[in-house]
C-alpha cells in the first residue's frame, strides 16, 4: 500500500482537505472540501479485501494519515458500521467499500484513512 | 465551524422480514460467498446528503433488523424518526396485510407528525405477483399517505421513494416553521413598521 505523506501534503491546506474525498472504486462523493482536519496517528484498520473465512480476526493494515471529522453529519455520503467494541467502521454509501475509515463512539470523532480513498477537484 | 446543511431528517424502514427494506438502503447483492469485514459486521445507518428545491437535506436512514416484529418495535425505537417508510413485498399477500399492523405500531409509538410512506418493493416479479398495484394505491389512500412500487434489485424508483418522502418532511417542517414566527413577529408588529417582516420582504424581492 503506498501510505507516502509526500502525496498527501498537497491535499492538505490550512489544516483540512483542500479538494473533494471520494470512493476509489464508484467515486461517490464523501467529504465536500474544507470539511475535514488532517491528523496523523497509527490505526489498525481492518483491510478491505474479502476475507476466507469469518471467524478469525480480520487481517489489518496499519494507516497514519486521516481525515478527522468532529460531527458525523459533516459527512456527504457515507455508511456507519454495527458497533464493534467501541468503534462503527465507516464504508462508502453507494459501493459499500469499506472500511475506509473509522467512528469512535466515546469521542464521537469519525476518521476517514486518506490511503483508502481518492481526491479530486470539484465538478 | 459553519453547517454544511439546512436540515437533518431521520427515515427508518419498516416492514416484515424479507420484504427487501436491507435491499431497498443497501446494495443489492446477491453473492452471499464474497464476505468482507464490512458485510460481516453489516452496516447500521448511512448518512446521504440531496439537495431539495437549493436546500441540502442531510438524510440519515436506518435499517431494522429482521428478528425485530411490530410487536417488539416500541418508542425507543422511533424516537426521533421523522420519516417511515413502510415497506412491502407484491409477491407476498401476508407482508401486504401486516402493514396495517405495522402502521398500529407506528400510531402507538411514534411522534404523531411523522411522515409515512408506502412501498410495494420487488415489483420488477410481476409473474409472481400476489398484491395488485391497485391494492397498494387503495391502501395508501386510506391512510392518507404517499405510495410508489420499487424494486432494489432493478434499482427501480427506490433514490424517487427517498426523494418524495424527504421533500414531504421538508414541506411539513416548514409549515410549521412558517405557522410558528409570524404570529410571535405579528403581535409586536405596529401598522407603521411593515418593514419588520425581513422573511415576506426577502421572498418578495427574489420573486420580481
Ligand atoms: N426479486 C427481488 N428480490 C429482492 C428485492 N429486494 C430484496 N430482494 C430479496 O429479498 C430477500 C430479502 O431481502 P432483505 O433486504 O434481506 O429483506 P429485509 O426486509 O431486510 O428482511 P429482514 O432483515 O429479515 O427484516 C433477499 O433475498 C433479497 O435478495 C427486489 O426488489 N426484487
Ligand atoms: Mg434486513
Ligand atoms: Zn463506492
Amino acid at each position: 500500500m503506498p501510505d507516502c505523506s509526500a502525496t498527501y501534503e498537497t491535499e492538505v491546506e490550512e489544516g483540512q482537505n483542500k479538494r473533494v474525498v471520494k470512493c476509489k472504486f464508484c467515486s461517490s462523493i464523501i467529504l465536500t472540501p474544507t470539511t475535514a482536519a488532517f491528523s496523523t496517528f497509527e490505526y489498525d484498520l481492518p483491510v478491505m479485501k474479502p476475507n476466507k473465512d469469518s471467524t478469525s480476526p480480520p487481517e489489518t493494515e496499519n494507516i497514519s494519515y486521516f481525515w478527522a471529522v468532529k460531527d458525523m453529519f459533516t459527512f456527504f455520503n457515507v455508511g456507519f458500521s454495527n458497533t464493534v467494541g467501541n468503534t462503527k467502521y465507516l464504508t462508502c454509501a453507494d459501493c459499500e467499500a469499506g472500511p475506509i475509515g473509522y467512528h469512535d463512539i466515546t469521542s464521537k470523532m469519525s476518521y476517514v484513512a486518506l490511503p483508502r480513498v481518492s481526491h479530486s477537484d470539484p465538478v | 465551524m459553519a453547517k454544511t446543511y439546512d436540515y437533518l431528517f431521520k427515515l427508518l424502514l419498516i416492514g416484515d422480514s424479507g420484504v427487501g427494506k436491507t435491499c431497498v438502503l443497501f446494495r443489492f447483492s446477491e453473492d452471499a460467498f464474497n464476505t468482507t469485514f464490512i458485510s460481516t459486521i453489516g452496516i447500521d445507518f448511512k448518512i446521504r446528503t440531496i439537495d431539495l428545491d437549493g436546500k441540502k437535506i442531510k438524510l440519515q436512514i436506518w435499517d431494522t433488523a429482521g428478528q425485530e416484529r411490530f410487536r417488539t418495535i416500541t418508542t425507543a425505537y422511533y424516537r426521533g424518526a421523522m420519516g417511515i417508510m413502510l415497506v412491502y413485498d407484491i409477491t407476498n399477500e401476508k407482508s401486504f396485510e401486516n402493514i396495517k399492523n405495522w402502521i398500529r405500531n407506528i400510531e402507538e409509538n411514534a411522534s404523531a407528525d411523522v411522515e409515512k410512506m408506502l412501498l410495494g418493493n420487488k415489483c420488477e416479479l410481476e409473474e409472481k405477483r400476489q398484491v395488485s398495484k391497485e391494492r397498494g394505491e387503495q391502501l395508501a389512500i386510506e391512510y392518507g399517505i404517499k405510495f410508489i412500487e420499487t424494486s432494489a434489485k432493478a434499482s427501480i424508483r427506490v433514490e424517487e421513494a427517498f426523494f418524495t418522502l424527504a421533500r414531504d418532511i421538508k414541506a411539513k417542517m416548514e409549515k410549521k416553521l412558517e405557522a410558528s414566527n409570524p404570529p410571535k413577529g405579528g403581535h409586536q408588529l405596529r401598522t407603521s413598521e411593515p418593514q419588520k417582516k425581513p422573511t415576506s420582504w426577502l421572498s418578495r424581492c427574489t420573486l420580481l
